[in-house]
């Protein structure tokens, strides 16, 4: 996977007059994995919109390798190398698991959805999305309906989702919020193994779990960004301390 | 919602019994009546591409079964077009104008979709009753809508009309069966499933909903085609929103999002309302009454029956 590239300058999202972001700017460098963390409210999700074409941004612009997307329609970002998983699961009910992750792959595919042949012709698009049920570890409720499974495994299938359309640029909204702590291990290690070799922005409130994965924590806070660094720089910052961490410097 | 392949093959064997009716009890009655079944099953299988596969509740495919109705009498009555050439451009006019409603409709989304189609349509309604008289010939309609001559055949004797509106009925019903089965089809259920899911992943939604809506409009166009044949007249009746009103019905009644169900609920409700316009002129009550009965107790409507049980405890159809 080459490029992969991210560029934020000086992005600013408000909702009415609150200003939910005010000057975001920083650069995510090819390969590298980002921990977004911060309080609930600080803008976190509200990035992953305005980078994701979800929200229209107030000012500032955004880039994918050098090329603008600031003002593209969410499928156009996608198709331009962009996945995104979504803090709330966002998953296709009344379809089988199986029949969910096959309409990302069709997705990623087909720019006309061919409408000549049954679905289940496309040999391909079968295989592509049993590969990635069997990364996501669902394979053995591969026809069950989406909706009925248990949360950590929609969970899994949330993730997955994002995978079938190859992204360079790959954005986790809290990828293990809810997950059972007997699913956990498993949870993180998915993660651990999606993130390499792909450009990351991972948003998660597990600490331990962020400061392993990442190469650099941003810390938000009400929409902007506090401080930056490797984890262990974030973790002795005592401004990050006493604002997020809740501790006395 | 999904019906097991031994409940689509019930309704497949309901809905083949039906077709055959006039085959055996000839003399022009029965085929005409199930002939109406199905030209106007062409009609709500089209409407739930829109309804049922991609969610999007139309209330303006009146518009689109009128245009198609008045483009074939229009072309044959007053240009001497053929009806084969005149029955293709009709399914171009209804995609047509399914086209340019959707440019309008399909940026907006829920209610608001429903009510901008209503609106639309009874624009055209009004259009062809009062300004375009000229072309429509205003309330008196057109009268005189040929039908088909087709290899010497005298397609003017219901029954053998009757056969030309079943190959037409099958060949529609086939093509939809294989959109619906196709990733085209899978991508409206998407998009109706979650939208922005459906986005995320890369799809057009705004795209898809237009093509879902223009290939209805095609599907109204044919089935207003060859209402105005089967009764040899076309007025703007056939654009009244009490039209889209009956298609909503019939399609809820079957059950939406399925193949056959539209078909079966387009046959009760037009067997309803044969057998108790008969006795009471309040037959559209009584059918109403039906209506809000099958609501509470069948909730996927008629294919629900046809569903596994988990499916059909859920109340709501997918
Ligand atoms: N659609 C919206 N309309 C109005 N305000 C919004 C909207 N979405 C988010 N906000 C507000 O913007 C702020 C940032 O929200 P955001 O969801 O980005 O926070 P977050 O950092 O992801 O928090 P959490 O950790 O709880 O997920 C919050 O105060 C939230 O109430
Ligand atoms: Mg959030």
């Amino acid at each position: 996977m080459t490029g992969g590239l991210l560029r934020c300058e000086n992005i600013h999202v408000a909702y009415g007059a609150f200003k939910a972001l005010s000057g975001i700017t920083h650069e995510f460098r090819p390969g590298h994995v980002y921990g977004l963390i911060g309080p609930n409210g600080a803008g976190k999700t509200t990035l992953m919109n305005a980078l994701s074409g979800h929200v229209p941004v107030a000012q500032g612009r955004a880039f994918l390798d050098d090329r603008d997307v600031t003002g593209l329609s969410i499928h156009a970002r996608t198709r331009a190398g962009l996945g995104r998983s979504f803090q709330i699961t966002k998953i296709f009910a009344g379809m089988t698991v199986l029949e969910n992750l096959e309409i990302a792959a069709f997705a990623h595919r087909y720019r006309v959805q061919p409408f000549w042949l049954p679905a289940g012709r496309f040999l391909k698009v079968r295989e592509a999305a049993e590969r990635v049920l069997e990364q996501v570890g669902l394979t053995r409720l591969a026809h069950r309906p989406a909706e009925y499974l248990s949360h950590g495994d929609q969970r899994a299938l949330e993730v997955g989702l994002t995978l079938l359309g190859e992204p360079r640029v790959l954005l986790l909204d809290e990828p293990l919020a809810g997950v059972g702590n007997e699913q956990l291990e498993r949870a993180i290690g998915l993660i651990q193994r999606i993130v390499t070799g792909r450009t990351v922005l991972l948003i998660e409130h597990n600490m331990d779990v962020v400061m392993r994965i990442s190469h650099e924590i941003l810390v938000m806070v009400q929409g902007q960004i506090l401080a930056t660094g490797s984890p262990e720089q974030v973790r002795n910052n005592p401004a990050v301390r006493s604002a997020y961490l809740g501790e006395e410097p | 919602m999904k019906t097991t392949w031994l409940g689509t093959a019930l309704m497949g064997l309901i809905v083949g019994a039906m077709i055959l009716v006039p085959f055996v009890w000839t003399g022009g009655e029965a085929a005409n009546l199930v002939a109406l079944i199905l030209v106007w099953a062409l009609f709500a299988i089209g409407f739930d591409l829109v309804f049922g596969t991609a969610g999007m509740l139309s209330f303006g495919h009146a518009a689109l079964l009128g245009s198609g109705g008045y483009a074939l009498a229009i072309l044959t009555v007053a240009h001497g077009w053929g009806f084969m050439p005149a029955l293709g451009m009709a399914a171009l006019v209804g995609a047509a104008m399914a086209f340019g409603l959707s440019i309008f409709a399909v940026r907006v989304s829920g209610l608001f979709f429903s009510l901008l189609t209503l609106a639309l349509a009874q624009m055209i309604y009004v259009l062809a009753s009062t300004k375009l008289r000229g072309l429509t010939g205003g309330l008196d309609g057109i009268a005189g809508v040929p039908r088909p001559a087709l290899f010497g055949i005298d397609l003017y004797d219901n029954d053998n009309f009757y056969v030309f509106i079943v190959v037409v009925f099958l060949i529609g019903l086939g093509l939809m069966a294989l959109l619906r089965a196709s990733p085209f089809g899978r991508s409206l259920r998407a998009v109706q499933a979650n939208e922005v899911r459906a986005a995320q992943l890369g799809y057009n939604v705004q795209r898809l909903r237009q093509a879902a809506f223009v290939i209805s409009g095609a599907y109204a166009g044919v089935a207003g085609s060859l209402l105005a044949s089967l009764i040899f007249y076309i007025s703007p009746q056939m654009l009244h929103w009490s039209v889209s009103g009956d298609v909503l019905i019939m399609t809820v009644l079957g059950g939406k999002g399925t193949l056959l169900g539209p078909v079966l609920g387009v046959a009760v409700f037009e067997l309803l309302k044969e057998e108790l316009s008969q006795y009471t002129q309040y037959w559209y009550g009584i059918l109403g009454a039906v209506f809000i009965a099958a609501t509470i107790f069948l909730p996927n409507g008629i294919a629900g029956l046809f569903a596994p049980r988990r499916d059909r405890d859920k109340g709501e159809g997918r």
